[in-house]
């Protein structure tokens, strides 16, 4: 009954943040994963000032998305009137927000605990980089992130905090969150099915089994591509 | 959202884990381009990737640079493995420092076991979702188990598992493709030391301290109050001003002086030492002239005289000149009670109701009411220290009374007359020797304890009838 009181602007609305909020969650999803991508590049032999650099961009994009997303959803959430249609959808995206939020926050920690271990000030510091293996670099990986968009159109002014306060601001918000809103985590049902393989991509083993073929000099049985890891595995186990 | 409480039950109150900064401190020298561990290249089919370091150099290096032989250094290396410093590149399971060709890699520092984060479930969830979806049953039978549990636990979460693992696999694939190897290899390795596969010793395996072993911990309501109840009954304690108690005991000491076979030498002599037994010989149980030593203790206490055999047999001597013979019968059936088995303690304690406690019985001790009361209510359902009041009561009767009596009697001035005094030894070197061949076995307990039994029959079926008659002639005498 309440949906005939309310105006059809304000369906549209609300309608139009809702999408937005997928969008941005979308968004920030990307954002966070590209930032770990990177963290665990730092201390490693590609580690520089480039890196670092490409790490606040990031961080400072991620930054952006939550704020805007937390201001959104607060605003859909405590706007809802009992029996809304889309209460499922919000909360769901509520319960993802917060579980993101959550994971950042640990990428965030790591990194400046990280920072703070290899600090790059001085000539000597570059010695004490560890030898990971890595020979490219992560800058495919920021600019992907780079790429993301604010899905929002008006132009909202943030501040950029540094990263102390950034992992400070994102304890307050989570508290906060916690307390305004009461949804219950449990009831949320993922709608998300986890699909089958999207390409068919080499695992991890079969790249790295065909060193221990060459220097074992033991050919496969046959030229079967299961049979040859087949063999290894057993030598393995 | 995910409960983390007051409590930290990851490293922070680990404080073995404090080896971890100094690990970290080696792995950092180890990276020294000109005294650190040389590294190669590892030959892959798609590509070359660098710095891959083999076994046998890693010990090297340790054992040269921490000054260890190579059993140390290899054990060392082990632990580098084991806590997730370095990883093998083959046989990727086993945590172990190899001295041979197999080649290692170091571990980036974002997987470090680093001490204040843990590694979280929703993380290890995130990386099975991304190894399932690149492609699927890659899995192993522990981590599908893990991965079906995780969804379990955190289904309302799987939405953005899901998301992240998706993203994640996406953005390491904007990698080159050796990059992506190694960040594989590496991923990999920190969930091996994270999340052991079952059954595999892991150095991440300590015990989880729950609480800080540094601080103090509060202590709670229940310790005070015992420490109270305890101060309370100490302070309600009798006390006995310590002029009172040294007297007792200067008192003691002079009495037993002599008696002492440390300070005044035993007549005839010391059997531990000369290897002669007469001294045993004499002061036997049953022997019929005791010595005058053993005499003379008998008047100190009436406890002395109570517990020396002889001397209870000439006391119970005068009980019988005195026809009051029940009050010590009473208190030795008493004391079989107390030490007797516990199967035959309903059948004593009916005994000795019969003979002692009840009205008009044969033996009919003389004791107050109350306490005759009380022992006779006890008797309903015996145990061990029911007569005790009463059997106390007798006792102290027979101290304060009949005792002194005894003391003065006829029968122990004779004893007195009749006691020996043996003359002491003394032994030469060849006699002591002599002695010591000549030393035999004393007769056996079995043999003593059957003895006395027979005479304890004796004695029972000497007393029991008699006693009625003696009684009613007693009885007859005093009127």
């Amino acid at each position: 009954m309440n949906r005939w009181r309310q105006s059809v602007v304000e369906i549209q609305t609300r309608k139009r943040q809702v999408n937005e909020s997928e969008r941005a969650h979308v968004a920030l999803s990307k954002v966070t994963a590209c930032y770990q991508q990177m963290a665990t590049s730092l201390g490693s032999n590609i580690d520089g000032s480039f890196l670092r650099e490409e790490l606040e961009e990031t961080r400072i994009v991620a930054h952006k998305i939550c704020s805007g997303l937390h201001r959104r959803l607060l605003t859909l959430l405590t706007e809802m009137e009992q029996g809304q249609e889309d209460k499922e959808q919000v909360e769901r995206l509520w319960v993802i927000f917060l579980s993101s939020l959550e994971n950042f926050q640990q990428d965030l920690k790591k990194v400046r605990a990280l920072q703070e271990i290899f600090p790059l000030t001085q000539r000597k510091d570059r010695q004490a980089l560890v030898n990971t293996g890595y020979a490219g670099g992560t800058s495919e990986v920021a600019a992907r992130a780079a790429m993301v968009q604010t899905p929002w159109l008006s132009i909202e002014e943030t501040e950029r905090p540094d990263m102390k306060t950034h992992i400070k601001e994102i304890d307050v918000m989570l508290e906060e969150m916690l307390q305004r809103v009461n949804v219950p985590l449990w009831s949320i049902e993922p709608m998300q099915e986890v699909d089958g393989v999207q390409e068919e991509d080499e695992s991890l083993e079969d790249i790295m089994e065909v060193e221990v073929v060459s220097q074992n000099n033991i050919s496969g049985c046959c030229q079967h591509y299961n049979c040859k890891v087949g063999c290894l595995l057993c030598l393995l186990s | 959202m995910t409960i983390r409480s007051d409590r930290d039950h990851g490293q922070h109150y680990r404080p073995r884990m404090s080896c971890l900064k100094k690990l970290e401190a080696i792995v950092v020298q180890m990276q020294d381009p000109s005294t650190g561990v040389k590294g190669s290249e590892q030959k892959l089919n798609v590509t070359t990737i660098p710095h891959a370091i083999a076994g046998q150099d890693i010990v090297a290096w340790i054992s040269k640079h921490m000054n260890m032989d190579n059993d140390e250094a290899q054990a060392f290396g082990t632990m580098l493995a084991a806590f997730g410093y370095i990883y093998p590149l083959q046989d990727h399971k086993k945590l172990v420092l190899r001295p041979d060709g197999s080649l290692y890699r170091f571990q980036t520092p974002y997987f470090w076991p680093v001490q204040k984060s843990k590694a979280e479930d929703t993380d290890y969830a995130i990386y099975l979702a991304k190894r399932n979806i690149r492609k699927k049953g890659v899995l192993d039978a522990h981590e599908q188990e893990e991965y079906n549990k995780l969804h379990n636990w955190m289904n309302h979460k799987w939405d953005f598992i899901v998301m992240q693992a998706k993203e994640q696999y996406q953005a390491g694939k904007t990698r080159q493709k050796a990059d992506r190897v190694v960040f594989d290899c590496q991923e990999r390795a920190y969930w091996i030391v994270q999340r052991p596969p079952p059954q595999t010793h892991s150095a991440m395996d300590v015990l989880d301290r729950h609480i800080d072993p540094n601080t103090e911990e509060k202590k709670p309501y229940d310790y005070y109050r015992r420490i109270i109840i305890y101060t309370q009954q100490a302070v309600m304690r009798s006390r006995v001003k310590s002029t009172v108690s040294l007297g007792a005991l200067v008192k003691y000491m002079a009495t037993f002086m002599n008696h002492d076979p440390f300070l005044v030498p035993c007549l005839p002599s010391n059997p531990w030492l000369t290897d002669d037994d007469s001294y045993w010989e004499l002061n036997m149980a049953d022997v019929e002239v005791p010595t005058k030593m053993r005499v003379e203790r008998w008047s100190f206490s009436f406890y002395e005289l109570l517990n020396d055999p002889r001397g209870r047999s000439d006391f119970k001597i005068f009980l019988k000149k005195e026809f009051s013979g029940e009050n010590l019968a009473f208190w030795e059936a008493a004391e079989e009670l107390k030490w007797g088995t516990g199967a035959s303690m309903s059948e004593k304690a009916e005994h000795i109701f019969k003979t002692f406690l009840a009205p008009g019985a044969p033996r009919w001790i003389n004791i107050d009411g109350r306490t005759m009361g009380i022992t006779v209510k006890g008797l309903e359902h015996p145990h061990r220290y029911v007569l005790d009041g009463a059997q106390t009561h007798i006792f102290m009767l027979m101290k304060k009374d009949t005792f002194y009596r005894y003391l003065k009697s006829p029968v122990y001035k004779e004893i007195q007359k009749k006691a020996i005094s043996p003359v002491p030894h003394s032994f030469s070197d060849t006699q002591l020797q002599q002695n010591t061949r000549n030393r035999r076995l004393s007769i056996s307990p079995i043999i003593t304890w059957q003895k006395e039994q027979e005479e304890k029959a004796k004695a029972e079926a000497a007393a029991g009838p008699i006693d009625i008659k003696k009684l009613m002639a007693s009885k007859l005498d005093r009127k």
